[in-house]
């Protein structure tokens, strides 16, 4: 059983990996992107620091949510979304696998793939930029560790997070909206629209009590020093609980929304 | 009228999926009211940016959004261009005896994006009510003219988009970080980026002509002289030009992808 899985996510991260050309137009969009926003953002700040989030560390964050792009945001696996608006998904309920678990493999693989693709050249480009854009190296070995770590936790949280737009997808038959839906609202409570360090505090408090920071605002701010060790590891415990916790939600959606499935034939 | 019946068509086809319309509709608005959320935060952080406050910003995300909403939604047909010559529709369009820019903007017409337009104008009347301008009739025709101007320079760009994918067939991404950037670029002053951004998209793709120029001239502020920005939004119509002779002379060398 465990087989049928690694095979799912095999053959979609070699799937993926077949569109290259498209991963170097979106290496140069990222770039582009994140130059603009560091001018955008180091306007705003016109002072070193905020709060203690210094303009280096802000540009690191932003080099990090370019290379880790693909991690951090919410979608639909590109065929799933269409089987289940076309009907085709009903091929699958004959399948002996779970089709939760399915989705899972099929979009983490996805989501993997492009990113192994894309963070590297991301990451080396953006460390050679002179300072103040550049991104610096983690603050300490630990805090790198962390941020493997917690980074790990986010991806999946993420692909968790993913599921509920297959649930709605089910529910309303557009695959589109509810993506867009599920992705905007991960994205602005995420920091992924604006970082989070640059939002006013009282805004900061409330999204600590969100799922959606320990995506990619968690890992980014381990990495660049924003977040100490001893809070990082406590912040790592709470993504891992609401991993969990969204995994089961998510489940339990899926599976009510597959046994009221109704297939007109045809 | 031919115009008239594209669209009733369009309206009607959209109607046959109306939960998906809906949500797809809201969806669009939802980002729309995300991003703008996110500089509402940004300016409760910091009050002002280079001496523009939220609402002067608020107006160029109004000028911005209306107009790319505009332009999306009637020339959507230039967008889908590169499907258009991959499923061999193109030649279709061409062998009929209407011309192809008219057929185009009756290709199709995108309804789900009603809403952006109705929201960036709310925004663009919000921002108008609460900034600090002192109006006069000259104000107001160079704030209408840089609606005019964003939507010819936006329409401008999708031509030039349409015209490359004659040769590549692709849509290339390189062109959606220009319409996209463009667009994210101009939400805040254009000064306060690299200078050699500013100069990108002021003389090369004349974006400052339907934000950043026109607004300086309506707050009075920047340091370009205030003739030339109240004429800017003019000279930014002048980049139709070349891009629309770029289309016809990519059409004339079409030879159909054999589909």
């Amino acid at each position: 059983m465990k087989n049928t899985y690694v095979s799912i996510f095999k053959m979609e991260f070699k799937g993926e990996l077949q569109y290259r050309a498209k991963a170097i137009s979106g290496i140069a969009t990222q770039f582009f992107w994140g130059i603009m926003y560091i001018c955008l953002y180091m306007a705003f700040m016109s002072s070193d620091s905020v709060d203690g989030f210094t303009i280096t560390q802000m540009a690191s964050y932003i080099w990090l949510g370019q290379s880790f792009f693909a991690l951090r945001f919410p979608g639909i696996h590109k065929s799933a979304g269409y089987e289940i608006a076309n009907g085709n998904v009903c091929y699958k309920f004959t399948r002996p696998i779970n089709l939760y678990n399915q989705w899972f493999t099929e979009y983490l693989g996805e989501k993997l793939a492009s990113t192994l693709l894309r963070f590297l050249p991301i990451i080396v480009i953006a460390s050679l930029l002179p300072t103040n854009y550049a991104l610096s190296m983690p603050v300490n070995f630990t805090a790198f560790i962390l941020f493997i770590i917690s980074l790990i936790i986010g991806g999946l949280l993420c692909v968790s997070i993913s599921m509920f737009s297959i649930y709605l997808t089910f529910v309303t038959l557009s695959p589109k909206g509810t993506t867009t839906i599920v992705a905007t609202i991960a994205n602005l409570l995420g920091g992924a629209i604006i970082p989070i360090p640059l939002m006013p505090s009282a805004i900061q408090n409330v999204l600590n009590f969100l799922p959606f920071r320990y995506i990619s605002d968690l890992p980014f701010r381990i990495y660049i020093g924003n977040i100490s060790i001893t809070h990082g590891l406590i912040q790592i415990g709470i993504s891992l609980i609401w991993l969990l916790i969204t995994i089961v939600i998510g489940k339990l959606l899926i599976k009510n929304a597959l046994k009221k499935t109704i297939i007109q034939g045809g | 009228m031919l115009y008239k019946k594209y669209i009733k068509m369009h309206i009607k086809s959209s109607l046959e999926y109306k939960t998906n319309m809906f949500l797809l509709s809201f969806a669009q608005i939802l980002v729309f009211v995300a991003e703008v959320l996110g500089i509402w935060l940004l300016f409760q952080r910091f009050d002002t940016v280079a001496g523009w406050t939220f609402y002067d910003s608020l107006l160029l995300v109004g000028i911005v959004m209306t107009t790319f909403a505009v332009t999306e939604t009637f020339a959507r047909g230039y967008d889908e261009f590169p499907n258009l010559i991959k499923t061999g529709t193109l030649d279709r369009l061409l062998v009929r005896p209407v011309s192809i820019h008219y057929q185009l903007f009756g290709a199709k017409i995108e309804f789900s994006k009603l809403g952006r337009i109705i929201l960036g104008i709310i925004l663009s009347v919000i921002a108008i009510i609460n900034i600090n301008v002192e109006w006069n009739m000259l104000k107001i025709l160079v704030l209408i003219s840089a609606y005019v101007c964003g939507c010819v320079v936006i329409f401008s760009l999708m031509l030039v988009a349409a015209g490359i994918s004659v040769y590549t067939i692709e849509n290339l991404e390189f062109i959606n970080i220009i319409t996209n950037g463009s667009k994210e670029l101009a939400y805040y002053p254009l000064n306060i980026y690299n200078k050699w951004l500013t100069r990108i998209f002021t003389f090369i793709i004349p974006v400052a002509c339907f934000n950043y120029l026109p607004l300086s001239f309506l707050l009075g502020t920047g340091s370009i002289p205030m003739w030339l920005c109240a004429i800017s939004p003019l000279l930014g119509m002048l980049f139709l030009i070349p891009c629309l002779i770029f289309f016809n002379c990519s059409l004339r060398r079409y030879q159909g992808t054999g589909t």
